[in-house]
Parts: structure tokens; C-alpha cells; sequence
């Protein structure tokens, strides 16, 4: 098989291997046959030789002592012409001791050569030897004549070496021409087995080519495969139909047993008897595998169509992006609508054009392999192609779409969500700035106050001609500047806190609020003999908007100070407010804490909801403390209470401390 | 020159009186808040003081309180945030001499100022109880206010009231020094309101503007508008009765 190589058909191996044992174990019992039959042939003829010299030696030896010559000679004549042996034995004759022919069958003179010929030793039974008399070749086959102990003579028996020649060769003959017919039978039935393999498998081969080109009908014609048995399977015409010979990997969880499922009495796809031998089973299981690779073809189609209907239909964006490249491998029709830009200009595009900000969204998740498998990224700022900005909640999800790691992204569109809660948010605002208003005009008076008496000092010493004196003009010049600074400080704290916040979330220090809300309402809360403490050690930044952190937190000291002057629980309690901010460990807390009276135990649960509050109708709209916890939450961050009736409530926030602040803040 | 204690806790506005007054050749006196002005005012009794209501602790009013009732004839002025006429109101419960808004204007506070010296030296020259007097003047009754009007004036205010029960038309007229407290708008709402039930006409002359902005919102206006000028006051009441 070494010199065999691999392209040589598997035809072409069977046949020639077959044939080449076949030729060979022929030759060798051809051989050995002849060699058997030709040495046995020779010594059953010796042997009938060997018999014949002795019976004639057996009777000859009386004749020879009495020398009586004539019984002799037709004793060897009986003996040769006896029956058949008249073929085989060429000769007979009898010599004394002394080599003296006694008796012959020669009807002719006693031939010369065969004088003095095969010598029979002593003590010996027979003796072989071939000769050549006459120009012809006999084997001579010697007999001691013996009496008693004496040795008479010989008796010399020549079988025809020409009839034996004859009879080895007839054997051969019949033999050669038995191996012959055995040889050609044996081609004959290893060309038509080997044909019988081969040529079903190469059918079967070019069946497998034509699928694998993506025909499912060619091979059906070639292995000669009934349409009639596929049109009345009702499984195959139903692909909802369980068969449960066929199909036991659908429909994961459901119970594939026998029992449960339908079975036909009489399966019209499956031969139950098996149909044939090995090579038609094959080709009979290949037929199968055709028919259910077309049912599972056509579940694929029909599991794509639906998946892609599923997609197309999808009331979101859904983008398939290649999670190595950040690239959008495909967009649903809604992403063309909501982004603006056609499928073709969405198909190979960055997906970091359409999220200009991309510090912890999708981008960073498909960096981040440890990411899980399914996360959302909640009110991220995307961009339309004509450039607009867009708020989406975004889910994304890992998959593996034609053999790459991607990742499922599906936008949200929430910007009238986000609008409508920033509106929302502005007009708690607006109306905390109108809580906020006397305080504010306290505020706002007070330098200006100190303004306009300085001016009209200054105008009262101008209109009486004098000048006034060095010491009053700077302490007036002083003051005035002094205190326009303050108005202005006071008037731009407003405008800040009035702004509508910007989107984007800014690195705020929590204190710059706290202490933000005490500019406009310090003064007022020391008016009510409330004692401030502020200890504020925060020193992380968060990622957040100041203007509504003040509102956080003006919301709780408003609420504290309400609950520390509510005359429904006077007390003799000091009134104080205390605010403590803290950073440690990647957080940052707030906590506010009054000595009020307390919220009680019942309404507790329910102080985040909107539209509940304590206060007496047309004090308050329940509002304050439910756009507090949203505005919170917005910033990833927490917000608990804790209350007793003695001691008053303590508010306790807890944000998520910004990270990296130093790359990225302005 | 009088002697003037400010309490007010504003320090920059504290200093600005101090100036101003100072200007003006007030001696002053400063106390940043109630506690201390009550200590200065013990310490120096001052004969006029200003002060803010609204402070920590013991606020303006608690202070006009105890200085009332220490000293009853000391003019207390109270300075008020923008607007605040309830606190004004109580003030004058209380017995104030008068009410400044802030920011201070010059001329409320010279006439504040003018006013308490007024009936100072009023008080000084002369004893009290003839604050209150009528006369006729044509068909018009006349009622001359000076000083204070409070709750001592109701006996005066209704004998001057008798006495010009023929008289077509009541004019309230109040000299510039004149002052009004609390008990003495009641006084004066009820007689603007007898007035009216008895068919004559009242009306107001005379009266800071400060005070206006009081009887604006008592309703007193309504009954008895306040005029700037005399003359047109009476022809107001004249005409009304032809």
C-alpha cells in the first residue's frame, strides 16, 4: 500500500487488492498442489513397482532353483501383461547373482543397457533408479529373488517413464485450467462488489457536494428520493409538529417523550424494514439527513424572518455593533428614523459618532470584557446626524452575531422624559426661589440699605458745601463697595440656582451647595433663633449639577426648619440644625439633622411620595422631599431617614464620590 | 443735639448711622444687637432710639417693649424690611413713634427724626392731654391733631367731635410732628366711621406718609381720603356737602 497513493479510487483498491490475494494464494496452491500430487503419483507408481517385483519374486524363486526357464519367462510375461500394468510397466526380467538374464519380456534381443543396471545392495528390500535403454527412459525398480536366507537373484520391473510423464501432465492440466475458472469467477464477483460499494458511495458524494452548494433538490433526484413520502409527513408539512423520532432537541424544557408526542402508525419517511444492505442504509440515512437538514432550514428561515420581523418592528433603536471594533454591524429601521441617518450610513459606522460623551457608556462596555452580560446605561447623550442631542436609556447585551463577539445595543428614547423632568425640576425651583423670595429680599436690602445711607451721607455733606472728612469718605467708599459685592454675590448665587441645568453632569464640591443655601436663608434661620452647625468635610467631588443639590438641600434645611418651628410641637429643645458631609471609601455623605419634632412613625414611609406632606393645606405641595429623592437618584446616590419624636430627623445622603477627577474636570 | 441709639445687626448699616447721624449732629450710639441696645439704652438712656425689627434674639419689637416700659416717653423708631406693614402694625401697637422702611430713604428718616424731636421738644415745653382740638372754619368742622394720637386721645377726640356737630364736613387735621399708634388708628377708624354713618364727609391732612400707607390698609382712606393740601381738603368737603 506504500506506493498506493490516496487519489486511487476505492474501486480501484478493492478490485486490485482482491484480485492480486486471489492471483497469488492460486500460485501457491498451484505449487504446492503439483509438487504434492506429482511426488505422491511417482510413489504409488513405485510402489505398485515394488509390489509387482516382489510377487514375482515371491514365485519366481522356485522356478529359479529348479532352473526351469519357461515357467520363468512366462511368469514375467503373465505378470506384465496383467491387466492394465501392460501400459504401465515397460519391461520385467529376472537375473541371477551373476547378472545373468534369466527372463525377460523382450520379444527382441535383451537391450545391452540394460545390463549390470540398478544394483541391489545388500540387506536392502528395493531399489529405484532411472534408466535409458533403447531411446526411451524407464524407471527401473529392483527385487531380491530370495530362499530362505540366500539370495537368488533379481527380479527387475521398468515402468514407463513416457506413461507416467503422460499422467503427471493430464493432472497438471485438469488443475492449472480448475485455478483458471476459479480466478475468473473471482473477478468477476470482486468487479461487481467493489462496483456495487463504489458506486453508490460516489453518488452519495456528489449528493453531499450538491447540498453543500446549497441544493437541496439535486441530490433528492440522485439518490432517487420519493417527493410522495415528504408531501404526506405531516410533520414535515407542519414544522409546530412535534416527531418525536426526528426531532428530539426542539423545544428546550418541553417533554420530548414518546408518549407525549405524536407518532404516525406507519412512519412514511422511515423504512422499518431497513431497506437493503449496508451501502442502501447508508444511502437511505444520507436521504434522511437531506430532509431534515431542509426541515431545519426552513425553521431557520422562519426563526430569521420572525427574529428579523422582531428587529425591523422593534418600537427602539437596536443597533448590532462588533464588539472588537466598536463598529455597527446593522440598524433596525427605527435607528434610521430616530438618528436621522440612513441603514447604509449606519452599517459600518463608529458607534462612539453617535455618543459624543462616551466616558462609561456603550463604548466603555465593549472594552471592559469583565462587563456583565446584559447592563443599562440610563440617560445617556446621544447626537442625530444633523446634530441634535438625544436622551436614551441603554440597554446592551453580549451575543455573538455571524461567528463575532457583539453586542445588542437598544436605545430608549426618553428625551421628552428627560425634558419633561428637568421642566419639572425648574419649576420646583422656581417655586423654592419664591419660598426663598423673603429671605432673599432680606438679604438684598440689607447692603443695599447700608448703600444708600452711605450715598445719602455722602450727597447730605455735598449739599451743605462741605467736604467730608478723609476717615468717613473711605468708610463710606468702602462700604459701598463692600456691599454691592454682596448684593451682586447674592444676585448671582440666584441666577445660578434659577438656571436650568445643563444635561451634562458637572464635578460639584457637595459643600459649594450646602453652603450656598445658607447665603439665602442663614439669615432667616438665625432670625428664629435656629443655631446652624455646619461641619463639612467632604472632600470628593460628584458628578452632578450645584443648582439642584442646592435645591436638595434647601428642601431639607427649609423642611427642618419648618419642623423646629412648628408650633404644634413647641418644645423647649434648642433649635439647632446640624450638617455633616463626609468622603470615605468612594462615597460621599451628607447628613442633615434638626432637633424638630419629628416625623411621625406612620407617616414615615410615605415622606418620598409625591403630593404627601404634613403641612397644613396650602403650606407646602408634597413635592419638595419626591423631586429631592429623584434628584438624588439621578445622581446614583441615596437617601434615607431616620426620625424620633425626641430628637428630631436626620436626613442622610450618601453619592457616589466622582472618579478621575483630575483628567477630566475643567 | 440729642443723643440717638441704632441697634441693628447689621455692622455696615450701623456704621452708615453713624455718619449719617453724625452728620447731622446727632450724638450716636451703636449696639449690634437687642441685648446689647437694652444695655446701652440702661446704661445712657438715650431720648430717642432706632432699631430693626427683624434681629437674632431678642428682636425690635421685644426691645421697643422693654424700652416702653422702662422709659414710656422715649421715641422709639422702628426700621422695617421692605413691606413689612404687619410688623409696622404691631409697632405702633406697641406704642412706636414711628416706622422706617429699609433701605432707609433720607427724607423718611429726616421726617422720622423731625417728628420725634418735634413732640420731644413739644413734651418738654409743654405738658400733655391738649393734643386733641376742634374749630370751625366756615361750614367745615376741623379736628387739629398734634403730638400723638393713641388711645389717651379717644375722651378729647370725641368732645371735639360734639362740638362741631353742626359742622357739614370733619377735616382731621394733623400737624407734621404728629404721630398715631395702634390703639389711636382704632380711634380714628371709628370716628371716620360715625362720621360717615351720620352722612358727612371726613377727610385727612397732614399725615407722614408712612402712616398713609397704614390707613390705606385699614380701610381708613376709603372712608376719609387723605389729602397733601389743605385748601383742597376743605374745598373736597365743602363741595361734597353742596
Amino acid at each position: 500500500m506504500l506506493f498506493l497513493p490516496q487519489r486511487v479510487s476505492l474501486k480501484l483498491k478493492m478490485f486490485g487488492g482482491t484480485m492480486a490475494v486471489v492471483l497469488l494464494v492460486s500460485a501457491v496452491i498451484a505449487i504446492l498442489a503439483r509438487w504434492i500430487l506429482v511426488t505422491s503419483l511417482n510413489r504409488e507408481l513405485e510402489q505398485r513397482g515394488v509390489a509387482i517385483g516382489q510377487s514375482i519374486a515371491e514365485r519366481a524363486s522356485g522356478f529359479i532353483l529348479d532352473k526351469d526357464r519357461p515357467n520363468l519367462v512366462s511368469l514375467v510375461f503373465d505378470a506384465a501383461q496383467l491387466g492394465e500394468r501392460k501400459v504401465l510397466v515397460s519391461y520385467i526380467f529376472i537375473s541371477d547373482n551373476d547378472g545373468r538374464i534369466l527372463a525377460n519380456t523382450f520379444i527382441r534381443p535383451f537391450p545391452a543397457d540394460l545390463r549390470g543396471i540398478n544394483p541391489l545392495p545388500e540387506n536392502k528390500d528395493y531399489s529405484i533408479d532411472l534408466v535409458d535403454f533403447d531411446q526411451s527412459q524407464a524407471i527401473d525398480i529392483a527385487v531380491p529373488v530370495r530362499e530362505g536366507i540366500y539370495t537368488l537373484g533379481a527380479v527387475h520391473v521398468g515402468l514407463s517413464k513416457s506413461h507416467i510423464d503422460s499422467l503427471v501432465g493430464k493432472l497438471r492440466t485438469t488443475f492449472l485450467g480448475f485455478i483458471t475458472a476459479v480466478t475468473v469467477v473471482m473477478f468477476l464477483i470482486v468487479l461487481r462488489l467493489s462496483n456495487a460499494v463504489a458506486r453508490p458511495l460516489s453518488r452519495l458524494t456528489q449528493a453531499a457536494d450538491a447540498i453543500s452548494r446549497g441544493s437541496l433538490d439535486a441530490p433528492e433526484a440522485m439518490l432517487g428520493l420519493s417527493d410522495d413520502a415528504i408531501k404526506h409527513c405531516q410533520a414535515y408539512a407542519d414544522t409546530d409538529l412535534p416527531c418525536w423520532h426526528f426531532d428530539q432537541n426542539r423545544g428546550e424544557g418541553e417533554p420530548t417523550s414518546q408518549a407525549a408526542s405524536r407518532t404516525c402508525r406507519e412512519c412514511r419517511f422511515y423504512r422499518k424494514e431497513g431497506g437493503g444492505d449496508e451501502v442502501a442504509q447508508l444511502a437511505e440515512s444520507f436521504s434522511n439527513m437531506i430532509w431534515s437538514i431542509r426541515l431545519y432550514r426552513r425553521r431557520l428561515r422562519e426563526s430569521e424572518e420572525k427574529y428579523r420581523s422582531l428587529f425591523d418592528s422593534n418600537p427602539d433603536p437596536v443597533f448590532v455593533v462588533e464588539a472588537a471594533t466598536g463598529r455597527i454591524l446593522d440598524a433596525n429601521s427605527q435607528a434610521e428614523a430616530v438618528y436621522g441617518y440612513g441603514r447604509k450610513e449606519l452599517v459600518g459606522r463608529d458607534l462612539a459618532e453617535l455618543e459624543p460623551d462616551a466616558d462609561g457608556g456603550v463604548a466603555a462596555y465593549l472594552a471592559d470584557r469583565d462587563a456583565p452580560e446584559r447592563v443599562l446605561f440610563p440617560k445617556l447623550r446621544h447626537v442625530r446626524k444633523d446634530g441634535e442631542p438625544l436622551y436614551v436609556n441603554v440597554h446592551a447585551c453580549r451575543i455573538a452575531y455571524r461567528a463575532r463577539d457583539a453586542v445588542i445595543v437598544s436605545a430608549t428614547d426618553i428625551t421628552e422624559l428627560v425634558e419633561k423632568d428637568a421642566q419639572l425640576i425648574q419649576a420646583s425651583k422656581m417655586k423654592t426661589l419664591g419660598e426663598m423670595s423673603a429671605g432673599i429680599a432680606h438679604e438684598l436690602n440689607q447692603p443695599l440699605n447700608a448703600i444708600k445711607m452711605g450715598s445719602d451721607y455722602l450727597k447730605m455733606v455735598a449739599e451743605t458745601g462741605g467736604l467730608p472728612s478723609p476717615d468717613a469718605l473711605a468708610a463710606v467708599t468702602g462700604q459701598v463697595s463692600e456691599q454691592v459685592d454682596r448684593a451682586a454675590a447674592i444676585i448671582g448665587h440666584l441666577r445660578d440656582f434659577g438656571r436650568k441645568s445643563e444635561p451634562k453632569l458637572e464635578y460639584v464640591d457637595i459643600n459649594e451647595p450646602i453652603k450656598g443655601v445658607f447665603t439665602i436663608i442663614g439669615h432667616e434661620l438665625a432670625l428664629q433663633g435656629i443655631e446652624v452647625v455646619l461641619r463639612l468635610a467632604a472632600s470628593a467631588p460628584i458628578k452632578a449639577h450645584a443648582n439642584r443639590l442646592e435645591q436638595v438641600f434647601f428642601n431639607l434645611v427649609v423642611n427642618a426648619r419648618d419642623a423646629m418651628t412648628d408650633k404644634a410641637c413647641q418644645s423647649e429643645r434648642p433649635r439647632r440644625l446640624t450638617i455633616v458631609s463626609a468622603s470615605a471609601a468612594g462615597r460621599v455623605t451628607v447628613a442633615v439633622a434638626d432637633t424638630g419634632c419629628g416625623i411621625p412613625e406612620a407617616a414615615r414611609r410615605k415622606i418620598f411620595e409625591p403630593f404627601f406632606t404634613t403641612k397644613q393645606t396650602g403650606q407646602g405641595m408634597g413635592l419638595g422631599l419626591a423631586i429631592t429623592y429623584g434628584i438624588v437618584k439621578d445622581y446614583g446616590g441615596e437617601i434615607e431617614m431616620e426620625s424620633a419624636p425626641d430628637r428630631g430627623s436626620v436626613f442622610r445622603l450618601t453619592f457616589p464620590a466622582a472618579r478621575d477627577k483630575s483628567e477630566r474636570s475643567p | 443735639m440729642r443723643t440717638i441709639l441704632v441697634i441693628d445687626d447689621e455692622r455696615p448699616t450701623l456704621q452708615m448711622f453713624e455718619l449719617y447721624l453724625g452728620a447731622y449732629g446727632y450724638k450716636t450710639l451703636t449696639a449690634a444687637s437687642g441685648e446689647e441696645g437694652l444695655a446701652v439704652f440702661d446704661a445712657q438712656t438715650p431720648p430717642i432710639v432706632l432699631t430693626d425689627i427683624k434681629m437674632p434674639g431678642i428682636d425690635g419689637l421685644q426691645v421697643l417693649e422693654a424700652i416702653k416700659a422702662r422709659r414710656p416717653e422715649t421715641e422709639v423708631i422702628v426700621i422695617t424690611g421692605h413691606g413689612d406693614t404687619d410688623l409696622a402694625l404691631a409697632a405702633l401697637g406697641l406704642r412706636a413713634t414711628d416706622f422706617i422702611d429699609k433701605p432707609i430713604r433720607r427724607e423718611t428718616l429726616e421726617a422720622a427724626l423731625g417728628r420725634a424731636n418735634g413732640r420731644l421738644d413739644m413734651a418738654e415745653a409743654a405738658g400733655s392731654g391738649g393734643d386733641v382740638a376742634a374749630a370751625c372754619e366756615e361750614t367745615v368742622g376741623v379736628i387739629h391733631i398734634r403730638g400723638s394720637l393713641c388711645g389717651e386721645s379717644e375722651p378729647y377726640l370725641t368732645k371735639a367731635f360734639r362740638e362741631l356737630d353742626d359742622a357739614v364736613g370733619v377735616l382731621f387735621d394733623f400737624t407734621p410732628n404728629a404721630s398715631i399708634n395702634g390703639a389711636g388708628l382704632d380711634v380714628l377708624a371709628s370716628v371716620a366711621e360715625t362720621c360717615r354713618a351720620s352722612g358727612r364727609p371726613a377727610a385727612v391732612y397732614g399725615l407722614a406718609e408712612n402712616f398713609v400707607r397704614i390707613l390705606d390698609r385699614l380701610g381708613i382712606t376709603d372712608k376719609a381720603p387723605r389729602f397733601t393740601d389743605r385748601g383742597e381738603a376743605l374745598a373736597y368737603l365743602a363741595k361734597t356737602t353742596s
